[in-house]
């Protein structure tokens, strides 16, 4: 199978540049990383981020085809040859396929990602109803591996400003929480032109999500409480 | 205060413009379908029915109003640096006034005319 890897290693290549491999797979070769890291094992200089190889860590994430994927859970049989690797577009490259996400998670902590709440804490914890419980799902299951965000347009154009999907599907989680009593402040922070409301309804975010989640919902959502509150 | 002026309020009334026209377009589009008028005078009569009038008046105020949110977006996402992006804003402003004042003149020219 052929393969067609960005490389980059700012220490000693004046530019990034492609590099083709070949690799022939073996019967237990069945997602993507376990190719590369066969890869790997011929020429050890490439480099890239992993971590549980299950798609729960969020470490690998790269551009597949120009689509943003885990690499341990995306069946690499299916992929069109020459197989196109790139590290996550926007994102400054360290080297090879590793990025950094310094401003991504700048943004992330930036729509405080904790449970507010100063009511003094029960004796053993703070309950909530199954219905209530019911509200996170499809919202807690993010990784946080930068799929949406690193092929979301508004991001492009300006990361140091818009959340981003990611930031604005953790924020609808803390701000559907029943037990979180920050829901004004964090809609009054989100009420701003570039905070939220660059978001252009793309929807890259819910098409590239390798967890199927549905950021472009949430966003739609806070909007909607955003116009609830302010009546 | 501000904030709510350039954030939710200006996305609101992107939203509720685009409703408007989009309910005014099939409107118009009905009336020629199932009446068309069958001369120029029936038309201009037609338009100048005082609440055509005032329908055709708020769908181009609806219509300057979106225009607004849609190109001050497109600048605020590609034009970052300060200077090019108030003469982008500038631009914009004085040729969205001018279309509405040059719409108005017509709206208003057509009614003098009428009485």
């Amino acid at each position: 199978m052929h393969f067609s890897i960005f490389r980059y290693n700012p220490e000693q290549d004046e530019k990034p540049y492609m590099q083709d491999f070949h690799v022939d797979l073996e019967s237990t070769d069945r997602m993507l990383l376990d190719v590369i890291l066969r890869i790997k094992a011929q020429d050890d200089s490439l480099t890239i981020r992993k971590s549980c190889r299950e798609g729960v860590c969020g470490s690998d994430a790269i551009n597949i085809n120009g689509r943003n994927g885990l690499a341990c859970i995306t069946p690499v049989r299916e992929l069109k040859e020459p197989v196109e690797l790139r590290p996550l577009p926007s994102f400054p490259v360290i080297r090879d396929l590793v990025v950094d996400m310094t401003q991504f998670f700048k943004q992330y902590h930036s729509i405080k990602p904790y449970l507010i709440n100063n009511e003094p804490a029960p004796e053993k914890e703070r309950l909530q109803s199954p219905q209530d419980r019911d509200k996170l799902d499809g919202l807690y299951e993010c990784i946080l591996c930068a799929c949406c965000t690193s092929q979301c347009p508004s991001s492009w154009w300006n990361p140091d400003k818009f959340v981003g999907p990611a930031g604005l599907l953790q924020a609808y989680r803390f701000i559907s929480d029943s037990r979180d009593r920050a829901t004004q402040e964090r809609l009054d922070d989100l009420n701003d032109p570039y905070r939220l409301f660059r978001c252009r309804t793309i929807m890259n975010c819910t098409e590239v999500c390798p967890k199927g989640l549905v950021p472009s919902r949430a966003i739609e959502k806070i909007r909607l409480m955003m116009v609830k509150h302010s009546l | 205060m501000r904030k709510a002026v350039t954030g939710l309020r200006a996305w609101l009334v992107q939203r509720v413009s685009a409703v408007y026209m989009l309910l005014v377009i099939v409107f118009f589009l009905l009336h020629f379908v199932i009446d068309p008028p069958h001369s120029y005078p029936a038309w201009h009569a037609w338009m100048m029915n005082p609440s055509v009038s005032v329908i055709s008046g708020v769908f181009f105020a609806a219509l300057l109003a979106h225009a607004w949110v849609g190109l001050r977006d497109v600048i605020m996402d590609y034009i970052h640096p300060v200077a090019v992006r108030v003469c982008a804003f500038a631009l914009l402003g004085v040729g969205l006034a001018a279309t509405g004042i040059w719409i108005m003149q017509i709206l208003w020219m057509e009614h003098g005319s009428v009485i």
